[in-house]
């Protein structure tokens, strides 16, 4: 063997160990998942076992008015959960970029909601939310409003709440570390400039950051589509289907229906979604680096 | 959560020893030593059966470790467990509506074998003793409909930790206004609404009523006894009838004369909401009645009344619960019937009766003393006599139906959908689920 032969090979054996693993803990549940989904599988049965039936499970979704409803749901959870977090959490980070005395200590406390179990989150909330001994009816109580009932008639509403208490840290302390990590020089050239606050924040901290809270919102975006624990608790996915998420049904359909392949049919479904999304994402943020190097090109040009 | 219950390796190996001595051994000395496993949920009875383990094992050598999981999670973990090869239980606890997919998948075993072994089969066991509804409903398998007694029907599993409805109303209540015991399903409803017109901020009835199983629960207590069924003897869906609107309607006024919040209730919060004194009446199972009667966690002590389910054109209250069975993939099955037969004897039925669990005999609701421990369980026999094994279908697919029923169910509390057109579209579902599922092919 030639030394450039075993020059040209050696990237490869150094990463050989690592795509094994990949192959072994990625690919193959996910080849699993995928080749369950073309079969009526039971969960007695073992995958061989089970029936083939072709894309006969994507079909069945497809026309299932309970599978539509459970997408628009998630969708509409995704929706305002994402959008109102990041405004928060980006608003917040704005805020409190600034040496306050005690920021560290405020910095831990903004974080503790993302450190409690999600199960706990919605039993937490449940309670809270409870129509007579919860402590959101007890005070419209007390300054004499009428009751609310959350879990029924508004709870999509009250789980997105829940969301929003429990995620915008996430946001609030990524947005603030790409705050902190801002090149000072071009902050300050604005502010000699006699750009007020406003403007700074505009035209310079938000595009500056913007690579930053892309991700973080593709992030939470993820995280949106799949959480499970705190709605399973909260309500269980009632009244109706009002807050049945895909995830609910996913995990209701395997255990509930007994329907293996049509939960991971529904599974590539949601996968299929997440990924257009995270493309689309990816290609907006493309476009929008070529136009600015565009128009960095003309001016460059035009001096 | 795996607790081991254990007791002294002395005075087993005494045991033992004695019994080798005299010659022979007795039916367990065989097995003495053995460890079982066992799987059972976290459960008012299954607490009480853990009590009297211990006991078990010193009357037999053999030990018993428990695996304790909450019951909606059991079926998911014992599908997986039953469908290996060598499975890690020796005895499983499941639900009722679990032995149609047990079964179907021939994971249990067959106890004609262990009955028909005189080693092994207590002559003094007096299966006509246990409460033959039950027995029906929760171990017979593959007689009429496939999932009832029959002749062509065997058994698989003994009802332990099984359970019945019964009626729990406010003496106090209903005497300061003068209001009867609710003895039909008219007067049920008349009181239900009355009650929080006469006591402002309390509720009628609490029932479950959450999207799901609890509001599928619900709305079948009542289309039993109002005189429905789900289907009709060829699996036609006939849920879209009269009776299924009557006992949808029920169910509505119930939860709309309920207490607050009674639509997101689960069968605890139910409970609760009773004990705390929100609600005049609860309809649901036994299971939860000795709660009502321990002060430590109930308002309510001593002013509850106990009557039967109230009858519409039948009398019918619910079957459900537990039973005990043998998975095919046990280690070791000789002893795991040993512990069943145990457990489900006279003896071993009283004594987790006496802790609180619910018995599966008719000679234990007899039982003096328990009567005097527990004063409604003589009610509690009585009811049994009309419970009705077929009050829901146990069939593998049942489970997409519950689901389907239960939250058509839920939209018709919440979001006011009209009933009959509701139950239309459950039976036209249904009907679409059945026949993929091969119930018309005979047809």
């Amino acid at each position: 063997m030639s030394i450039a032969r075993v020059n040209r090979l050696s990237p490869y054996m150094f990463m050989a160990p690592a795509m094994v693993i990949m192959a072994i803990a990625l690919l193959y549940p996910l080849g699993y998942m995928i080749w369950g989904s073309f079969r009526d599988w039971n969960p007695s049965q073992s995958i061989g076992e089970a029936e083939f039936v072709g894309l006969k499970n994507y079909i069945t979704l497809w026309n299932d008015p309970n599978f539509r409803e459970s997408i628009g749901v998630t969708l509409r959870f995704a929706f305002f959960v994402v959008s109102i977090e990041m405004v928060l959490g980006v608003g917040l980070a704005l805020l409190l970029d600034r040496d306050i005395r005690g920021m560290s200590v405020l910095r831990t406390m903004f974080i503790l909601p993302m450190m409690i179990a999600p199960v706990v989150v919605g039993l937490m909330w449940r309670y809270m939310y409870h129509p007579t001994i919860g402590t959101f009816n007890r005070f419209l109580e007390s300054i004499g409003l009428p009751k609310v009932d959350w879990l029924g008639d508004y709870a999509l509403t009250s789980i997105i709440i829940a969301d929003i208490w429990q995620w915008t840290p996430f946001i609030f302390i990524l947005s603030l570390a790409a705050l902190q990590s801002l090149p000072r020089s071009a902050l300050e050239a604005a502010r000699i400039d006699g750009a007020t606050p406003w403007q700074q924040i505009w035209h310079i901290k938000l595009p500056l950051m913007m690579p930053v809270l892309i991700v973080t919102g593709l992030l939470r975006l993820i995280d949106a589509f799949k959480v499970l624990e705190v709605i399973l608790v909260m309500t269980n996915g009632g009244p109706g289907l009002s807050t049945e998420i895909l995830a609910l049904r996913i995990s209701r359909t395997a255990t509930e229906f007994r329907e293996l392949g049509v939960a991971a049919a529904m599974s590539n479904y949601l996968l299929i979604l997440l990924l257009l999304l995270t493309v689309a994402m990816f290609a907006f943020t493309r476009i929008q680096e070529a136009r600015a190097a565009r128009v960095r090109a003309a001016a460059e040009e035009a001096s | 959560m795996l607790k081991t219950l254990k007791t002294g390796v002395a005075a087993t190996l005494l045991m033992t020893g004695a019994a080798y001595a005299d010659g022979h051994g007795g039916p367990y000395a065989e097995y003495a030593g053995t460890t079982l496993v066992v799987n059972f949920p976290a459960h008012p009875h299954y607490n009480a059966a853990m009590k009297v383990l211990p006991e078990f094992t010193k009357e037999t050598g053999i030990e018993v470790e428990v695996d304790q999981l909450p019951y909606l999670k059991m079926r998911e973990r014992q599908t997986l467990e039953l469908a290996q090869d060598e499975g890690e239980y020796d005895l499983i606890s499941y639900v009722v509506f679990s032995k149609a997919d047990y079964v179907f998948a021939d994971q249990l075993e067959n106890l004609a074998k262990y009955f028909m072994n005189p080693k092994l089969a207590d002559p003094n066991y007096d299966a006509e003793d246990l409460i033959d509804g039950y027995v029906q409903n929760i171990g017979v398998a593959g007689g009429a409909k496939g999932y009832l007694p029959g002749p062509t029907g065997s058994l698989f599993g003994i009802p332990f930790g099984s359970e019945t409805s019964v009626l729990a109303y406010r003496k106090d209540i209903f005497e300061k206004h003068g209001i009867a015991e609710p003895e039909t399903y008219d007067q049920l409803l008349d009181a239900a609404c009355k009650i929080p017109e006469l006591e402002p901020g309390m509720g009628g009835m609490a029932s479950r009523a959450a999207s799901g199983h609890q509001a599928s629960h619900a709305f079948l207590l009542h289309l039993a006894p109002l005189g429905g069924r789900v289907f009709d003897d060829a699996w036609n869906p006939i849920i879209n009838n009269d009776a299924g609107v009557q006992a949808a309607n029920a169910l509505k006024t119930i939860v709309d004369c309920g207490p607050e919040g009674a639509m997101s209730f689960g069968p605890s919060e139910a409970a609760n909401a009773f004990s705390n004194g929100d609600a005049a009446m609860f309809l649901d199972s036994i299971a939860f009645m000795p709660g009502f009667e321990n002060p430590d966690r109930s308002q309510v002590v001593g002013k509850v009344g106990y009557a039967m389910h109230p009858k519409g054109v039948r009398r019918g209250s619910q079957t459900g619960g537990f039973g005990i069975a043998i998975p095919k993939n046990a280690e070791n099955k000789e002893a795991a019937f040993l512990l069943m037969q145990w457990l489900t004897s006279k003896q071993g039925d009283l004594m987790v009766a006496m802790e609180g669990g619910n018995p599966s005999r008719f000679s234990t609701y007899q039982d003096a003393g328990l009567n005097e421990k527990y004063p409604f369980a003589a009610t509690f026999g009585e009811a049994l006599k009309y419970a009705d094994p077929d009050w829901r279908p146990i069939i593998p697919v049942w489970g997409k139906i519950n689901a389907d029923i239960g939250t058509t169910m839920s939209k018709v509390l919440t979001e006011d959908l009209d009933i009959q057109e509701a139950l239309d579209g459950v039976a036209e579902r249904t009907r679409a689920v059945m026949e993929e599922a091969g119930y018309y092919t005979w047809q």
